[in-house]
């Protein structure tokens, strides 16, 4: 055996208790041994401590970036953060306003997510951000407030609250795989969420928002509903298939979803890339379901996840605080009897564009 | 609705650390940024050079938690502001300026030398060793780290890096922790000053 393997196994612990009875001997009666013996550990643990350190400088590094850099604070771009750090996303704004100029069409692609392999019939309708972006509402506030710019998401999509503890629900297939993702509406500015729960099997995703302090005055006016919901009732939806937030109204065409999943209602609104996550709701203003797809073959077929399997999903989950916390649904707000745009007004706050944010 | 935030104490803080929690980590980084930011740009250094000093902050905190004997005795916030400012002096005087210091807590600080000699000795060796490991190249690298760090078996390494059985492996590794050893006792404290002169980009007014 080697002295370095002697030295590895005495470390780790893997020799019997004569060897190591006899090393120890070795080690006070050999001084050259204790010098080696003690060189080799201190390599080691220079070995170790420097990889620690590597990880956690790593671990840091995109902690920053992903709080402060990359949008949960505005970055000023023409002051000397134009460095290593800042570097990239200054280029992007760069490009962005480059591009700007250049281009008013936002340049969406269709929504080309299929769900099932063998089957590409159905579409998720994640609205994928091409890298040249850039609505016209970019354009205006590349104009007016040049210095603030947050780097394109990968994906966006719409979302809701569900609940005044700040959860929010939006798709699975949005958030898969995301390295951040961030939601914002007219009301609440860009805000970082934390994936909560995930359902792959219902498309569901649960997020919670970081920052309490964001949702203290929330009323959400709205809850899931736990009855099933009849065909030929008149149901709506919002979302953000562009910035601004889209409504759309049809009713509900059949109790089971693509495919007879039983899991899903059929509607027929007119759904878009970028209605994915977005809350269905009955004309009172319950949730009814999750806008989930939509047929590649029709416009006006969309898909939603139901309520009521939402709840089921809850249920499933073993009890701890986040599965009360999921449940709890109260509702103070009442949009029974109101005018659409009264209801509209009162659910605006509380549907999101998500901002999914991908490595690579 | 309870209108408490969600926060974290300092004790819950400190054991998420040992444990290796990245939400903790991340709620702690994200806490006091502003707070060393602020006092890092008050006193002439730039919004990368708070950057750099706060990792190095989080970095000695993180080291010194893992100490079993690490107890904090005071409130977490004073630690690390503290240790921010003990590494923002060390920084401005290496390029010869002096301060006085702009503080907002001034009395508030606590004596975290030992915390932070502990650091930087560690500092000259993982210099050292980051040194050594890139004139030692690949695939010596990874597999050293592999067997070392990662503690695959020299069966899983044999078969990783394509040698014909673990005593191949074995002896490769062998070859390699024989080189490693020969350039990090080479270079013993030599050019850590230096190195980190060379990278000093920071702006002084």
């Amino acid at each position: 055996m080697r002295t370095t393997d002697l030295f590895d196994n005495y470390l780790n612990q893997s020799l019997t208790a004569e060897e190591k009875v006899n090393f120890e001997q070795q080690l006070t009666s050999e001084p050259a041994l204790n010098k080696a013996f003690k060189e080799h550990k201190q390599l080691i643990a220079a070995l170790q401590d420097h990889s620690k350190r590597e990880d956690l400088k790593e671990a840091l590094t995109t902690i920053h970036a992903k709080e402060f850099a990359s949008g949960a604070k505005i970055i000023p771009v023409n002051s000397d953060n134009f460095r290593k750090g800042f570097g990239r996303t200054a280029a992007i704004a760069a490009t962005t306003a480059l591009i700007a100029v250049l281009s008013t069409i936002a340049l969406l692609s269709a929504g080309g997510y299929l769900l099932k392999q063998q089957n590409t019939q159905l579409s998720e309708l994640n609205r994928k951000v091409l890298k040249l972006e850039a609505s016209s509402d970019a354009i205006i506030e590349n104009i007016t407030k040049p210095k603030v710019v947050y780097a394109p998401a990968n994906l966006e999509g719409s979302a809701f609250a569900l609940n005044n503890k700040g959860y929010i629900i939006t798709s699975y297939h949005m958030v898969k795989g995301a390295d951040s993702i961030f939601i914002q509406n007219n009301l609440t500015q860009r805000t970082l969420t934390r994936l909560v729960l995930t359902d792959p099997t219902l498309d569901l995703a649960d997020l919670k928002i970081y920052d309490a302090n964001k949702v203290l005055n929330w009323q959400v006016p709205f809850s899931l509903k736990e009855k099933a919901t009849e065909v030929g009732e008149k149901v709506f939806t919002l979302g953000y298939p562009r910035q601004d937030m889209v409504y759309g109204e049809g009713s509900l065409s059949s109790l089971s979803g693509y495919s007879n999943d039983t899991t899903m209602y059929q509607v027929s609104i007119p759904v878009n890339p970028g209605n994915s996550g977005g809350p269905l709701l009955d004309d009172n203003g319950n949730i009814i379901g999750v806008i989930r797809g939509k047929l590649t073959s029709s416009e006006a077929t969309g898909f939603a996840v139901k309520a009521h399997e939402i709840i089921k999903s809850f249920k499933s989950i073993g009890a701890d605080s986040t599965k009360q916390e999921l449940l709890a649904q109260g509702k103070k707000v009442s949009l029974k009897n109101m005018k659409r745009s009264e209801q509209i007004k009162k659910i605006n706050p509380y549907v999101f564009n998500v901002l999914v944010y991908k490595k690579d | 609705m309870s209108k408490t935030k969600v926060q974290f104490t300092d004790d819950q803080f400190i054991d998420g650390l040992r444990t290796g929690s990245n939400e903790i980590l991340t709620a702690l980084y994200k806490k006091y940024y502003n707070l060393v930011l602020k006092f890092i740009v008050n006193n002439s250094g730039s919004e990368q050079a708070a950057q750099d000093i706060y990792q190095e902050t989080m970095i000695v905190l993180y080291e010194n938690v893992q100490k079993p004997a690490f107890a904090l005795n005071c409130q977490l916030q004073t630690y690390v502001y503290s240790v921010a400012k003990r590494l923002w002096l060390k920084q401005l005087k290496k390029n010869g300026k002096t301060f006085l210091f702009k503080d907002d807590i001034e009395n508030e600080l606590v004596d975290v030398s030992e915390d932070i000699n502990d650091h930087l000795n560690k500092e000259t060796d993982i210099e050292k060793m980051n040194k050594s490991l890139s004139e030692l190249g690949e695939p010596c690298g990874t597999l050293i780290k592999d067997f070392y760090v990662n503690r695959l078996s020299m069966d899983d390494i044999a078969e990783k890096f394509g040698y014909t059985n673990a005593d191949n492996a074995k002896n490769q590794k062998y070859k390699c922790l024989q080189r490693l050893k020969k350039y990090f006792f080479e270079h013993e404290i030599t050019s850590i000053e230096t190195e980190k002169e060379k990278n000093e980009n920071d702006r002084f007014i």
